[in-house]
């Protein structure tokens, strides 16, 4: 069983958003290496700015970046990481999201994961082969964290740790991908393997936005996903990807929860209602039946 | 009614709106679609539409063509309208007329000379809520109206792209101010003003407070402030922040108040709609405005409710605004 530390953070600043990630991750035993560059990859999936619970909070960067800097050395090199989408341009992301601004306050850089140097790996899950270009700065990098959004996804059902390496996949059109997304999910995690995944629960976006004050640590990616699932109110069994995760050796469905308890977050995450559950299952539905071309 | 032939140049998502409801309209016969990308002349295809160019200018020479709806990024308004004008064709150009009242001036002039009608797209003009707050304003029961306030607060170009079909960036053009003229003052604040120079008259002095909650150069919301010419003055606030809209006008007279808020669509019988190639209620007004420039065209509507005069106008005030910045 893998452990995934559960804090809460009341008040949306530097200190407190830093104080609750060192509690998740003393929840998990987990002490941060020694490292001179260091990759974060944030959620920044498309324009919705922080406050609407679907991209990472730059202000959750910047602490953690903080903590980094104060465990590790302050002269670490950290790089937060990004890739060109079917419908999102990093260049605009970054300054519309507030990250060109974090970068030029707290001396990191930004990378557009497309636009960078990356070699051809394959690999296989189930039994298809996938190729990927794996960015080159993710493979070199000393220490590599992950700090996705939890959130309901058409195609995968959840969005959380697992999902985001997605977006560390320099290939821009990415929808391509969305007929085979949980195999592709699944590969790109076995090519890029993260070494901390830390969620940044502050704000999310269920059938709503709202305040949650969540901050999720854990070194199993699968396992903070599994918790992710059971706090939105997903059955663990229906997410595909989560289940093939665990079969290819990626982590653990089974978890064991430190810290704040699990029940806290889950009765307030905004779950969907019966009505929003039937119109994802439509439009998969109309998705796989090819209607959806028919709409504007 | 003489059914009119019709040519369609842009198909991004209002051209794509447009040719949908052109499908739906008995008084039409779209021959023709032009648009640089393969991807969306595909999309016309599959409707039904035999001619397909890339070229613009292409569609222009074909000479059973009657009109032409231009649904092409701002900075292309002058240069496509002037283009089709002077091949004879009738234009509906989608809003705004252009990027700056010199344009726009340009344009007008230009379906004068060359003797066709021309028509800019306001479709709330022709929805009903904003239609049935005009009727009160004429019938009195509001008495004299003193003040004003109109909001189209929406997520702009950045709307959820992400989320359809076959997600495309936000066309490159959108963030380059040149190239649109304005942020969201220039793109909904047409609208808004239109509907309030259409309830109070003209307008005699306009200023505006611009916003950049998203670090562009170009403003992501905008308050602007009117004076109208009858005394009556207007807060018109709009953005291009949020992920739902809110488009209202608000009217306060001496007798009573009211206000029309554009209600939003259920997205399940929007959808559904769609795949069978009806017209979702929310595009309604869209259709209208077709309607009425084909009847415009065959004579039969005298009036044109959405000349480029009435449109030079809005951008006119929209320019003064610009100008005259609050800080």
């Amino acid at each position: 069983m893998s452990l995934v530390g559960l804090a809460e953070c009341k008040t949306r600043n530097v200190d407190s958003i830093k104080k609750a990630i060192r509690e998740a991750f003393s929840l998990i035993d987990y002490s941060l290496p020694k490292a001179e560059k260091i990759v974060i990859k944030p959620n920044m999936c498309y324009y919705w700015d922080w406050s609407t619970g679907q991209t990472t909070d730059p202000l959750f960067v910047v602490a953690l970046i903080g903590l980094l800097r104060e465990e590790i050395s302050s002269d670490v090199e950290i790089y937060i990481v990004e890739s060109d989408a079917s419908a999102m341009r990093c260049k605009y992301a970054f300054k519309y999201l507030g990250y060109e601004k974090l970068a030029k306050d707290y001396n990191v850089n930004l990378v557009n994961l497309s636009e960078v140097e990356a070699e051809k790996v394959t690999v296989k899950v189930e039994d298809e082969v996938f190729e990927f270009s794996v960015p080159r700065i993710v493979r070199d990098a000393d220490l590599c964290v992950n700090v996705p959004k939890m959130k309901y996804m058409f195609f995968t059902k959840i969005s959380a740790a697992l999902k985001n390496i997605f977006g560390c996949n320099p290939y821009p059109k990415k929808f391509e991908y969305h007929s085979k997304l949980d195999k592709v999910i699944v590969g790109l995690n076995k090519v890029m393997s993260f070494d901390l995944h830390v969620l940044d629960g502050l704000t999310v976006c269920g059938s709503k936005t709202l305040r949650l004050g969540l901050v999720m640590a854990s070194q199993d990616p699968v396992a903070i996903d599994a918790v992710a699932a059971k706090i939105m109110g997903v059955n663990l069994r229906s997410v595909f990807h989560l289940r093939l995760a665990e079969k290819e050796g990626l982590g653990k469905t089974s978890f064991v929860v430190k810290g704040v308890d699990i029940d806290y977050f889950r009765r307030r995450f905004p779950r969907r209602s019966f009505s929003e559950k039937v119109i994802a299952l439509g439009y998969r539905v109309a998705c796989k039946l090819g209607l959806d071309k028919r709409l504007i | 009614m003489e059914r009119i032939n019709l040519g369609i140049i842009g198909l991004g998502f209002i051209g794509k709106v447009h040719l949908r409801n052109c499908l739906n309209l008995k008084s039409i016969r779209v021959v023709a679609a032009a648009d640089t990308s393969k991807k969306a002349l595909n999309y016309a295809k599959t409707f039904g539409v035999k001619q397909l160019f890339t070229d613009y200018h292409e569609l222009l020479k074909l000479k059973d063509l009657d009109a032409v709806i231009i649904s092409l990024p701002n900075y292309l308004h002058a240069e496509s309208a002037i283009s089709a004008m002077e091949e004879g064709k009738h234009v509906f150009l989608e809003k705004p007329l252009a990027r700056n009242p010199e344009e726009g001036r340009e344009i007008v002039s230009a379906a004068e000379k060359n003797g066709v009608k021309f028509m800019v797209g306001y479709p709330f003009r022709f929805a009903t809520e904003f239609v049935n707050l005009k009727n009160r304003i004429e019938s009195g029961v509001l008495g004299d109206i003193q003040l004003a306030y109109a909001v189209d607060i929406a997520s702009g170009p950045f709307f959820h792209r992400a989320e359809i079909h076959a997600p495309i960036p936000v066309p490159e053009w959108w963030f380059n101010k040149e190239l649109t003229g304005g942020g969201a003052l220039i793109d909904l604040g047409c609208h808004m003003i239109n509907l309030l120079r259409w309830y109070l008259g003209e307008v005699s002095d306009a200023s505006a407070r611009l916003g950049y909650r998203f670090n562009f150069d170009f403003e992501d919301h905008a308050t602007c402030l009117i004076d109208f010419e009858n005394g009556a003055s207007a807060v018109v606030n709009v953005g291009w922040f949020s992920q739902k809209t809110a488009l209202g006008v608000e009217l306060f007279g001496t007798a009573s108040y009211a206000q029309a808020y554009r209600s939003s669509s259920n997205k399940v019988i929007t959808a559904i709609k769609l795949i069978l190639g009806k017209t979702p209620n929310y595009f309604i007004p869209y259709l209208r405005e077709i309607s009425h420039f084909v009847n415009h065209i065959n004579n039969c509507d005298d009036e044109n409710i959405l000349s480029g005069e009435d449109a030079l106008k809005d951008l006119e005030v929209i320019a003064k605004a610009y100008k005259k910045q609050i800080k």
